[in-house]
């Protein structure tokens, strides 16, 4: 790379330096105070920037609520940076509140509306005393249930503080508060709400369309049309920041990293993960400026020269900033977001074609082409100089890289190789498939089936059988390959025996005449859900719910092996399941008993016990042993 | 006069504790020992006042258990190549020889029973596969098979030569006092009736199966009266018994909720026990167990469940000397030593209440305070034996206590008792912090900063330590699928089994 910049031109201070400065600020440094709504208009007003604008749907909502007239109150509920305050103070500023008194300390606030109500606002229940409290919250039971109707409440507040609240004052009160119950299960997403109170739960709205608005907001922003102008992207120079961000957007690619990382994003919330919005700015932020030599991990404009100039650029790739690589390890966990996407693995899971690739690719003949496809293409993240040569000394196997730690430098790329290989890797390299790149193996067509069962098409059959099979496999203990039918296994004592021989009952694996097994989108949770009938009715059926951590879990036992880091808690779960099919059995039999009480049976004198027996070719066959009892 | 005990050198632990509660008699012991008292009460389940006499004739089914556990042939002439018919009849010939005569003489009505040999066999290794420490080196006597049903419960017997008897091995009355605390709880009724609704379900496949193999029930010769449980009532009685309704109430098979209901009378048990001592020793704090959660790094909070577990050791021996040496604070005791025959009056004082000394003997002439001495020593030493060894054995046995990455034994829950714990307290669900309110309410736990707010006062540990270690039962719990977090502050503790359960 060239050394120095052409003439005339000032690099400390590059025509976006401003716009970096501020976006720096959003990225996950120690302080981030930039990221806390009270702080945002200050800072916009120092770097003289337009702001990042997303838009909020819960807001308008809002509003229209108000507008319509409704009676009752206004809960804001969501975790730290889900955007409570913003959302708090933006409904305030659009019913007519003045910003000036917003930014006032105290803590509750209060407004007339053009139609003769008065509204009152906490911002953050946390803040108030326990008198404060109390009269707020006395105000929520009046506004929902009693028939205040001149006086409503507006307030934020994270989840566990507002239920705790209810329960402290209920304990005070000598009373269990009637509110608490009703906001619980809808935080929970069961139960029905009172009419009169609205809640906006902010950490239910969908991660991968929060994405992105952020990924728009920070990538497409207008300020960046100043690094056109910008000599550290002239001259053959490639500017990391104008790099990352170029790759985000995705022009060139149909904007495939984006996609990849929306499916990470939804795959994690599917699993369980909440990523507010906050961390998905930090995240976007780390994306396009995170590089390991940085100040705190992250570039500002003034340090790409630098960086060009010792042949270090790669050390600011997305493909490792997406996963907080460039950050130290304890500051990334800190952050839901990191933990979430380091929940894949992806770096440390690979594939031994993939590897194979990385490693030998560049001289064999027979993967030259897939390499120069794949990896030679990038001369900037992928066949870079440095680590093609890194590549050369740990095949040539020179003296250093045979003493121990001596292969630590090209291991340490090749994570980062197989990083960017998960996100460029197009779906059409069947032989390389990039979900294998991952811990989650089989989320590609977790996602596909969710998107079936949106769009009210049948399952794949080979994930269905994968699923029947590994289902069939934990029920009984037994390498069986049937995908036909359940078998709900017992072994006579405890669920929890590791096998189970005894066969309770069989469902078949597709729902007929109302019995077996159906696959279904939980409307809820979004999630599939399997739904095995034992009985017709809707008495008759146990649900699961299929994260896609328990779908990876069955369909790697489907493989025939259990993967040891995530199985004990899949493991209970479908332990659980496996015990509620058994009563539901065990209720099903009495029931029947009784309906046959009054004639006695030709099964008076017989038992038949059926053990699960299997032939030559893995299948699974009940077969009965009959025991003649009262002789 | 207190109530009298037959078959005891003197009475101490008797009265504070019953007669009696046995470190061996594990809590599954105890639990099957119940069970066959509750059986042969199945017309008046857990109906009894405290001046009840409850009585029972146990099963023995010697036909059953000698099939399951003294019968290593089964599996051998499975495996031969020969006729079905030769199989029985080599098979008879080989377990005749071990036949104990007490009614296991003529088998042949398995044949009726099991269309073949390798069908029997297959029994056999069913039941087998799902009992209570097959595999371990008691004597065959001493295992048993799950209890499916009214057929599968039998005593713990010996068996020797001179035919088979009740030695209180491993079946030594705890189980009868466990029926005596149900019966004396307010709800002991209700829970009876449901106990025999759902356990003693003759028509169950798996019992009726227990059935096919030993034909006819056998029976002790005569019935018997259960131990002496010093209280008529007592809270931790109702405790147990609500806490049994409560896992009946969830929505597993009733086989599974046993497992629950053992770990549950073995915690309630071991509460009850270390109570008694506390109370006797006057001691009016509440019994505290402190729990370090074991996670992938030391904590700082063993060290201080390993101080728990050890003050919560002595509590019982410090009892048996508190409640020899009070009868010296008695109105009695005073009016004896002031009598005109002091050591006389004094020993009459004493056999009222400890059935000692005897009438005649060494201690005819000694002293008031050296009768005392005497005794205290005594029933230290006795207590050494078995009664002090409760505390260490059983909450080993619910998996309360363990040395597992420590040199010294402290109270770490391993995950069968946090699921139980959580089966039983959780009715659907329940934020966590509550959770960890209940379990120290009910059962003394000190996991979290909240519930051990006064060690961190008393500078016993920083808050941060035990709010680190309410996190990592916050871990294991999501780890066991029972805690679901709805965020960073606010997580809910789920039954699988309550009775909604969604997922």
């Amino acid at each position: 790379m060239n050394g120095s910049l052409p003439d005339g031109q000032d690099a400390s201070s590059p025509p976006a330096s401003a716009w970096v400065r501020f976006l720096r600020s959003y990225g996950p440094t120690p302080n981030n105070a930039n990221l806390f709504d009270e702080y945002v208009t200050g800072a916009l007003g120092r770097a003289k920037v337009q702001p990042i604008t997303l838009t909020s749907p819960q807001l308008d909502k809002m509003k229209q609520r108000v507008a319509s007239g409704a009676l009752g109150s206004i809960l804001i509920a969501g975790t730290a940076g889900d955007g409570k305050t913003y959302h708090c103070r933006s409904l305030w500023v659009s019913l007519g509140g003045n910003s000036q008194d917003w930014s006032d300390p105290a803590p509750v606030k209060r407004l007339s509306l053009p139609d003769g109500r008065r509204v009152v606002f906490v911002k953050d229940l946390s803040e108030l005393n326990d008198v404060q409290s109390d009269e707020a919250l006395g105000l929520l039971e009046r506004s929902v249930l009693g028939s205040e109707d001149s006086e409503f409440l507006v307030v934020a507040a994270n989840h566990g503080q507002i239920l705790e609240r209810l329960r402290d004052i209920g304990l005070r009160q000598n009373r269990v508060n009637p509110l608490r119950k009703p906001i619980q299960d809808a935080f929970l997403l069961s139960g029905q709400v009172p009419e009169r109170l609205a809640i906006y739960d902010l950490s239910r709205t969908s991660h991968r369309q929060s994405l992105e608005e952020v990924l728009q907001g920070v990538a497409g922003h207008p300020e960046w049309k100043n690094c056109v102008k910008c000599p550290l992207q002239s001259a053959g120079r490639v500017c990391p920041i104008f790099e990352n961000r170029e790759r985000l957007l995705g022009t060139k690619d149909d904007r495939q990293f984006a996609r990849k990382l929306g499916d990470l994003v939804e795959v994690a919330r599917l699993n369980g993960w909440h990523l507010p919005v906050r961390d998905l700015l930090a995240l976007a932020s780390n994306m396009i400026l995170g590089h390991r030599d940085a100040r705190e991990g992250l570039m500002a404009c003034a340090d790409v020269a630098r960086f060009q100039d010792a042949g270090i650029t790669e050390r600011g790739s997305l493909y490792d900033n997406v996963f907080g690589a460039n950050l130290p390890r304890r500051r990334a966990l800190d952050r839901p977001v990191f933990r979430a996407l380091a929940s894949f693995g992806i770096g440390e899971e690979t594939s031994n074609g993939a590897d194979g690739l990385l490693v030998y690719g560049a001289d064999d003949v027979k993967l030259a082409d897939a390499f120069s496809r794949l990896v030679g293409s990038d001369p900037i993240y992928g066949a870079t100089p440095s680590y093609l040569a890194a590549q050369q000394r740990y095949l040539e196997g020179e003296e250093a890289a045979r003493l121990d730690d001596g292969a630590a430098d090209f291991l340490g790329r090749l994570e980062a190789q197989r990083r960017r290989l998960f996100f460029t890797l197009p779906e059409t390299e069947t032989a390389y498939p990039f979900w294998w790149m991952t811990a989650f193996r089989f989320a590609g067509d977790y996602l596909d089936m969710t998107t079936a069962l949106a769009e009210r098409k049948p399952v794949n059959e080979t994930v269905r059988a994968r699923i029947v099979r590994g289902l069939n496999r934990v029920m009984t203990g037994l390498l069986i390959e049937n995908t036909d039918r359940i078998f709900v296994a017992s072994s006579g004592g405890f669920t929890q025996s590791k096998v189970s021989v005894l066969c309770d009952t069989e469902a078949p694996a597709r729902r007929v005449g109302g019995i077996g097994m159906s696959i279904k989108l939980d409307t809820q949770t979004e999630r599939p859900m399997l739904d095995v009938a034992l009985a017709q009715g809707s008495s008759g059926s146990v649900t699961f719910s299929l994260s896609p951590v328990r779908f990876e879990f069955l369909c790697r036992v489907d493989e025939g092996y259990l993967p040891g880091s995530f199985s004990n808690e899949c493991l209970e779960d479908m332990l659980a399941f496996k015990a509620k099919l058994l009563r539901k059995a065990e209720l099903l039999r009495a029931l029947r008993q009784d309906e046959d009480e009054d004639e006695p049976g030709a099964q008076e004198g017989t038992l038949t016990l059926s053990f699960i027996e299997i032939e030559q070719n893995g299948h699974g066959f009940s077969r009965p042993v009959t025991v003649r009892i009262g002789l | 006069m207190r109530h009298q005990i037959e078959g005891v050198d003197f009475a101490v632990d008797e009265h504070i504790w019953g007669h009696r509660l046995y470190d061996e008699q594990l809590p599954h012991l105890a639990v099957l020992e119940f069970l066959g008292i509750l059986g042969s009460n199945a017309d008046s389940p857990l109906i009894a006042t405290p001046t009840d006499r409850v009585r029972y004739r146990p099963q023995r089914q010697i036909r059953l258990r000698g099939l399951l556990f003294n019968n290593p042939y089964v599996e051998s002439v499975r495996e031969r190549a020969i006729p079905d018919d030769d199989k029985w009849k080599t098979w008879k010939e080989l377990f005749a020889d071990d036949a104990t005569g007490l009614g296991d003489d003529d088998m042949d009505y398995l044949r009726q029973a099991f269309l073949s040999f390798d069908d029997f066999a297959k029994a056999i290794e069913l039941l087998r596969s799902s009992a209570f420490e097959a595999r371990s080196n008691k004597r065959w006597s001493s295992k048993f098979v799950f209890p499916f049903g009214p057929d599968a419960l039998y005593e713990d017997l010996r068996v020797d030569s001179k035919g088979a008897s009740n030695d209180r091995r491993f079946f030594a009355r705890t189980g009868e006092l466990l029926y005596l605390m149900l019966s004396r709880a307010a709800r002991g009724p209700e829970l009876g009736q449901k106990l025999i609704e759902r356990l003693f379900d003759s028509k169950a496949p798996m019992n009726r199966l227990v059935k096919a193999l030993q034909g006819e029930p056998q029976f002790a010769h005569d019935a018997r009266d259960v131990g002496y449980l010093p209280y008529a009532s007592h809270p931790r009685f109702d405790r147990l018994c609500e806490d049994w309704l409560a896992i009946l109430s969830r929505d597993m098979p009733i086989y599974d909720a046993l497992e629950h209901l053992i770990v549950s009378a073995g915690l309630n048990l071991l509460m009850y026990f270390l109570e008694c001592a506390k109370k006797q020793s006057g001691d009016a704090e509440p019994v505290e167990i402190v729990c370090e959660i074991v996670s992938r790094e030391r904590t700082k909070v063993r060290a201080l469940s390993g101080d728990s577990y050890q003050t919560n050791q002595a509590l019982s021996l410090r009892a048996v000397r508190a409640a020899v040496e009070q009868i010296k604070l008695t109105d009695g005791w005073a009016d004896a030593v002031g009598s005109e025959d002091p050591e006389g009056e004094c020993a009459k004082l004493m056999r009222d209440c400890f059935q000692w000394p005897p009438a005649e003997g060494e201690y005819e002439r000694l002293s008031g305070d050296a009768l005392v001495r005497e005794l205290a020593e005594k029933a230290e030493s006795r207590h050494e034996q078995h009664f002090g060894k409760i505390h260490a054995a059983w909450s080993r046995a619910i998996g309360l206590s363990s040395r597992r990455l420590a040199r010294r034994t402290r109270y770490a829950p391993n995950d069968r008792l946090l699921k139980t714990l959580v089966v039983t307290i959780v009715d659907e669900r329940m934020q966590f912090d509550e959770f960890l309110q209940e379990a120290r309410r009910r059962y003394g736990l000190v996991i979290g900063d909240s519930e051990g707010a006064h060690l961190v006062r008393e500078k016993q540990v920083d808050q941060e330590a035990l709010s680190e270690n309410r996190g990592n039962l916050e871990t294991r719990l999501v780890g066991l699928g029972l805690v679901r977090r709805l965020s960073d502050s606010c997580s809910f503790v789920e039954n699988p089994f309550g009775s909604k359960g969604d997922e």
